[in-house]
């Protein structure tokens, strides 16, 4: 599927112009997303790696 | 799709929505904000005064903590003071779209809806309180949670359009961040956050209210009782001159009760009596009869810059004096 083709999902009649404008910052929210939820699981490892590590149950 | 938009909106509670029906404006509800849209809910330049007093009171707090917990703890301040910053877009996006200084937020510019706001604060706001509560203590969760709670019910929802004094009592909420940073570290509440808190309280209505005197056009056309709309300029400068009054001896206290050193004490003194100087330019300024600047409110806008100026400084004084 082409990013055209998604766009035609939107039901809407948009120009080429918008759906290029629309496909562009789904694309920047989807990576920002994706970003923000690495980040979480990554910073909420570390969380659960510091809190074993000073009760004394890792090493 | 534009009736399904403000059918949702209106669904939703709150003020009404918006009611425009420009359809550039609703291409741009449709096609959805950008990530910098997105961010823009958070507030970002209140975020940052925010993040720096709950990391100072972090900071001067007795104790160690891990520096993940630690940066994990000034995330959360953050993403709390975001989410409501958010949830107030969402709730005011009526007023915003009459307010020149508010009209490009992403909201009532119709870049993001209003749904989508209401649904990443809330968002955000239960992702801050269960990761600081996760990575903290339970204690510093709970007052993250009652300040986010306080900015969006008490100063959003109930004070805002009510009274001349909302930013005095709404004021509360921005001043919680010391407390939470200091929690954070020791899990207890002690006299020094109290007084960090009471120093931000005192300091937000001679900050608002300086901004509300070359604003009060903008909160007149929306129906906001800014206390100038309200009062007068002329009450709003005496206003701002005597919180700042109060605000010097207020921040001394910690000098003067031992929980502070001399390098704190004489830059509270010196940032303090400067902020006096400001306040008394606002009250001295070029006006006509009922108090209207005649000067495009030039002090007020250079008493604005320096309450933000102040604050920086003030905390970074303690944070240097709890080093040395």
């Amino acid at each position: 599927m082409t990013d055209v083709d998604r766009a035609t999902i939107t039901e809407t009649n948009w120009t080429p112009e918008q759906k290029a404008e629309f496909i562009r910052r789904r694309r920047g929210r989807n990576w920002a997303l994706f970003g923000g939820m690495i980040g979480l699981c990554l910073l909420i490892y570390a969380i659960a790696v510091v809190k074993l590590y000073h009760a004394g149950h890792m090493w | 799709m534009s009736d399904t938009i403000l059918r949702a909106s209106a669904s939703l509670g709150g003020p009404a929505p918006v009611a425009t029906t420009e359809q550039a404006v609703l291409d741009q509800a449709i096609l959805g904000g950008t990530t910098v849209d997105w961010l823009a809910l958070l507030k970002p330049r209140v975020m940052s005064l925010v993040v720096y007093t709950g990391a100072a009171g972090l900071l001067v707090a007795p104790g160690t903590i891990n520096p993940i917990l630690a940066f994990t703890a000034i995330l959360c301040i953050a993403m709390g003071a975001g989410a409501a910053g958010s949830i107030n877009m969402w709730y005011d996006r009526d007023i915003d779209a009459i307010m020149r200084r508010t009209a490009k937020r992403p909201v009532p510019s119709g870049r993001i809806s209003p749904e989508g706001a209401l649904g990443f604060g809330v968002g955000l706001s239960v992702l801050s309180v269960l990761l600081m509560w996760l990575a903290t203590n339970l204690l510093a969760a709970a007052i993250l949670a009652i300040s986010i709670g306080f900015y969006v019910f008490v100063y959003t929802m109930w004070l805002k359009r009510r009274t001349p004094q909302n930013i005095v009592i709404g004021g509360a909420a921005g001043a919680f961040p010391p407390i939470i940073g200091w929690v954070a570290v020791t899990g207890h509440l002690a006299l020094l956050p109290i007084l960090l808190f009471a120093i931000v309280f005192i300091w937000t209505p001679p900050h608002f209210w300086s901004l509300s005197l070359f604003a009060s056009a903008d909160y007149e056309k929306a129906g906001v009782p800014m206390l100038p709309v309200v009062a007068g300029a002329r009450a709003t400068r005496l206003a701002v001159m005597r919180y700042t009054l109060w605000l010097v001896p207020v921040s001394l206290l910690p000098y003067v009760l031992h929980l502070a050193g001399p390098f704190y004490g004489a830059s509270a003194m010196i940032l303090g009596l400067t902020f006096i100087w400001y306040a008394s330019g606002v009250v001295r300024d070029k006006q006509d009869a009922t108090g209207v600047s005649q000067t495009r409110d030039a002090p007020a806008k250079a008493a604005f810059k320096y309450s933000i100026l102040y604050l920086f400084l003030i905390f970074g004084a303690l944070v240097v004096d709890h080093f040395l």
